[in-house]
């Protein structure tokens, strides 16, 4: 009944229902969940609405999905249900130059955005490292922050407009600019729990006139720590400022040839962006700054071949894990950032004493870390060991007055930590706009609220 | 005021169906209709202490009833701000500043004060306490409540206090005010728009007298705001004189001290009253049309032989208009009729500044939004009883 209804309303095309076809969509890149009813690959709001209908009314939970790369479970269907997939609404509809902004559907993905809009000297500005297959509305659903989000802003900074279809398949707009309660900022980074994503309105940014990027490298990672602290305590917010440590440096250069030092315990790969005059000044300070912290190796990259270069390895970084185990788990944490060394210590601990390697690939100048912690999935025993450390980083970051989710989202994975950064009361106040959104709870259930407990439990 | 007192008066008032209006600084009071019943005020002025200063994390905290200038003045010691742009900012407080979702003009550049909040929290009609966010610059950790309690005015919960991140102050600022004659508006307004050197706010007004700086004999002028090194200030005026000399502005005057102070008095131009005679409306939309819709609204005043008064945000696109008369009588019989026309011609321009004698015939939000009818739910779910300012916010709600 599920499968011709949506047939009906969709076209056979967009429907798939095979075994060998749905079993792909129950994992996202970080966890495996339970095999959808269906998958539907609706072409337009229309056809979303209806395929919202229907699988309400068959009782089948709602999963928005992007292009599922998504780390915390976010996209997974975790009882089953209709998966959306955006791949058919995946285009640029409108750019407005003049207003700087574009209207976008939400299987749009994200790097493709800044290329098409390139010409006209504008870029779209949150850079999630999935950005070359992360679709938008993956990255609403999330608030994807990125490198550069240091100075721009994560996602929610940049959008402007929503259309959405709520759970009873009715299309509603919201704007940043309406008068009334903020349901554009609530909607982004609410994981697909409220409402499904079908176009949205994003600010765009002129491109800068210049762009320089540095590399510093120290031999000890607690120097590293400090020069960051020294830049931003400098009034000085470069617009990227990303750490790297000694187990991820020579998998990343063997992987990349990025031109990174292989034998440093910290390299920083700092960007800023603006006037030439404003950079040359941020360049002779930000060098002061690495110098007085000791860094063993501080240079400029002298051509935008050379930029692209660093970039490239820090963006593949995750990658090049491959040459260090066979899997790996990343964690998502945030400290305030004067705690990063502390935070290092904790990752070291909880990896080290179980015989674990660990690299850190990170985001340090928004003190958001990215611990990954390699092992391998056969061993069972390394995989209790990783899930404990994992477990015991995230607790040494709120212990540090930190957070458990920096960009990549609760999902299903986390959901059962939330309850240490927030009490009972917290949860409960949250429930209270699920309930108004989604009372049934079929949009993607299972997600951000801790297992087993339904809105009137959090009460 | 201790956030006890304010939660256990919030839980009696719930208790007893006593309506509640919630007060801050009281400088956006002429925004909203009149409170039909309030059976007590709550003013949360008496919460201002500034709870942390993590200046090396550039992060800071604050109780709502912290004035934003105080705020920012403690966090200048330390060289840091955070962009609340609001009029009156000496007696405008955070959390008011922010409940009321005064958007800036500032905020193309750096970005909307909601954006600088990293977490809050709230007393809800109830008296619970309920935190979101954290002290931490990037968090998604949970749905962000901060969005939604910001803008709200009041009518979901009270915030108690609100954790930021702040900013370096720029090396320096300046101001660039020139006479802009009508002819020429159009196409100063393109030029200032393409300038290389991005303006960290640009206005265009016509009018309001003293309440913004110029010369006396001039009634349009154009005010730009560059903040940041000696050195690209330097090139924003340079190209800015240029630019503005190809839209046919003859000169351009440099107000390097006292910019700070010149751009606050043109914050308060947008709700500055005229006691009895005036209504201010506020209109969004995107930069491209702002021109165009302040046309509008400024001829449909002309028709009723109103005087108005227009300050348009260039980077924005947020046109204000004052309708306003010599006096209160002659005001009180050209206004109904304006107001039903620039309702007709803009149903979104929204009432910010007035008597409440004066806006209480009109609806002063405007037309509401599409998703009125989930605004609706979510007051239903958090304020059941209807205690919060009921009815003060559009729709309503």
């Amino acid at each position: 009944m599920l499968k011709q209804r949506l047939i009906d309303a969709l076209g056979a095309d967009a429907v798939k229902t095979e075994a060998e076809d749905l079993a792909v969509y129950a994992f996202d890149a970080y966890s495996q969940g339970v095999v959808p009813s269906a998958v539907v690959l609706p072409a337009s709001t229309r056809e979303v609405a209806a395929a919202v209908k229907i699988a309400k009314d068959c009782g089948e939970p709602i999963i928005p999905r992007g292009a599922g790369t998504g780390l915390c479970g976010g996209a997974i269907p975790a009882r089953g249900g209709v998966v959306f997939s955006f791949a058919r609404m995946n285009r640029v509809l409108e750019v407005d130059v003049r207003n700087r902004r574009a209207r976008v559907q939400p299987g749009l993905i994200n790097l493709d955005l800044s290329k098409r809009v390139a010409s006209d000297g504008l870029f779209y500005a949150p850079d999630p490292s999935s950005q070359k297959v992360s679709t938008i509305g993956g990255n609403i659903g999330t608030n994807a922050g990125g490198p550069h989000c240091l100075s721009y802003g994560t996602t929610v900074n940049h959008i402007l407009e929503l259309e959405i279809v709520d759970e009873n398949g009715d299309v509603v707009t919201t704007s940043v600019d309406d008068i009334g309660y903020d349901l554009t900022g609530l909607l982004v980074g609410s994981e697909g729990t409220l409402a499904v994503v079908t176009s949205a309105w994003v600010r765009l940014l002129r491109q800068p006139e210049t762009v320089r990027v540095w590399l510093a490298a120290f031999d000890d990672v607690n120097a590293a720590s400090a020069a960051v602290t020294g830049i931003i305590g400098a009034g000085i917010i470069p617009t990227a400022l990303e750490m790297m440590d000694h187990v991820m440096l020579p998998a990343i250069e063997a992987a990349f040839h990025a031109g990174y030092p292989t034998d440093a315990a910290a390299v920083l790969l700092i960007e800023s962006a603006g006037f030439e005059d404003e950079m040359n000044l941020h360049e002779s300070e930000i060098g002061r700054i690495m110098k007085a912290n000791g860094a063993t190796t501080w240079r400029a990259a002298k051509s935008e071949a050379e930029r692209d270069a660093l970039w490239a390895g820090r963006k593949g970084a995750l990658g090049a894990t491959g040459r260090i185990a066979p899997n790996y788990y990343i964690q998502d944490v945030v400290v305030p950032r004067t705690k990063l060394p502390q935070a290092l210590q904790a990752v070291e601990a909880a990896c080290g004493s179980r015989g674990i390697i660990a690299g850190n690939v990170f985001h340090a100048g928004d003190g958001n870390l990215h611990p990954l912690l390699m092992y391998d999935r056969g061993d069972s025993k390394q995989v209790a060991a990783v899930i404990e450390a994992g477990n015991e980083i995230l607790q040494a970051a709120v212990d540090l007055g930190g957070t458990i989710s920096g960009e990549h989202g609760i999902g299903y994975e986390k959901r059962d930590t939330l309850t240490r950064i927030f009490s009972t009361d917290d949860l409960a106040t949250m429930a209270r706009v699920r309930e108004v959104f989604d009372p049934k709870r079929v949009l993607n259930p299972e997600k951000i609220f801790p297992a087993g407990v339904g809105c009137a439990e959090v009460k | 005021m201790t956030v006890d007192e304010l939660r256990e008066t919030l839980a009696r008032c719930d208790r007893d169906g006593l309506k509640v209006s919630v007060e801050g600084g009281k400088t956006l009071s002429g925004m909203g209709p009149a409170l039909p019943r309030a059976d007590v005020s709550l003013i949360t002025t008496g919460l201002s202490a500034i709870l942390a200063h993590e200046y090396h994390d550039l992060t800071c905290s604050a109780q709502s009833g912290v004035r934003v200038a105080q705020l920012n003045a403690a966090l200048g010691k330390h060289g840091q701000f955070i962009p609340i742009d609001v009029p009156l900012r000496k007696k405008a407080t955070i959390g008011g500043s922010l409940a009321a979702g005064w958007p800036g003009p500032r905020r193309h550049f750096y970005g909307r004060a909601r954006d600088f909040v990293i977490g809050s929290q709230v007393a809800l009609a109830d008296g619970t306490l309920a935190n979101a966010g954290g002290m931490v610059v990037k968090n998604v950790s949970g749905y962000d409540m901060s969005k939604l309690y910001i803008g709200s005015f009041g009518t979901l919960a009270v915030f108690t206090h609100l954790n930021f991140k702040t900013l370096p102050v720029p090396k320096k600022r300046r101001a660039l005010i020139a006479p802009l004659p009508e002819a020429t508006r159009p196409r100063a307004i393109a030029q200032i728009a393409s300038l290389a050197v991005t303006p960290a706010a640009a206005f265009c007004v016509e009018g309001f007298g003293k309440n913004v700086d110029g010369a006396d004999d001039v009634d349009g002028r154009v005010l730009l705001y560059f903040e940041g090194t000696e050195e690209l200030l330097e090139r924003a005026t340079l190209d800015t004189r240029s630019a503005l000399g190809k839209a046919g502005v003859p000169e351009t005057t440099i107000v390097d001290t006292g910019a700070a102070e010149s751009f606050d008095r043109t914050l308060d131009a947008c709700i500055a009253n005229k006691r009895g005679r005036s209504i201010t409306y506020r209109l969004f939309g995107p930069p491209g049309t702002a021109e165009e819709r302040a046309e509008r609204l400024r001829d449909a005043c002309n028709r009723r032989e109103l005087f108005t008064d227009v300050l348009l945000d260039v980077m924005n696109g947020d046109v204000f208009v004052r309708a306003s008369e010599r006096d209160a009588r002659r005001f009180a019989d050209k206004i109904e009729a304006c107001h039903i026309e620039l309702r007709e011609l803009e149903p979104r321009c929204a009432i910010v500044a007035s008597d409440a004698a004066v806006r209480a015939p009109f609806e002063p939000w405007g037309a509401v939004p599409p998703a009125i009818e989930k605004m609706r739910a979510m007051k239903a779910r958090f304020d059941p009883h209807g205690t919060l300012n009921p009815g003060r916010f559009i729709g309503g709600i």
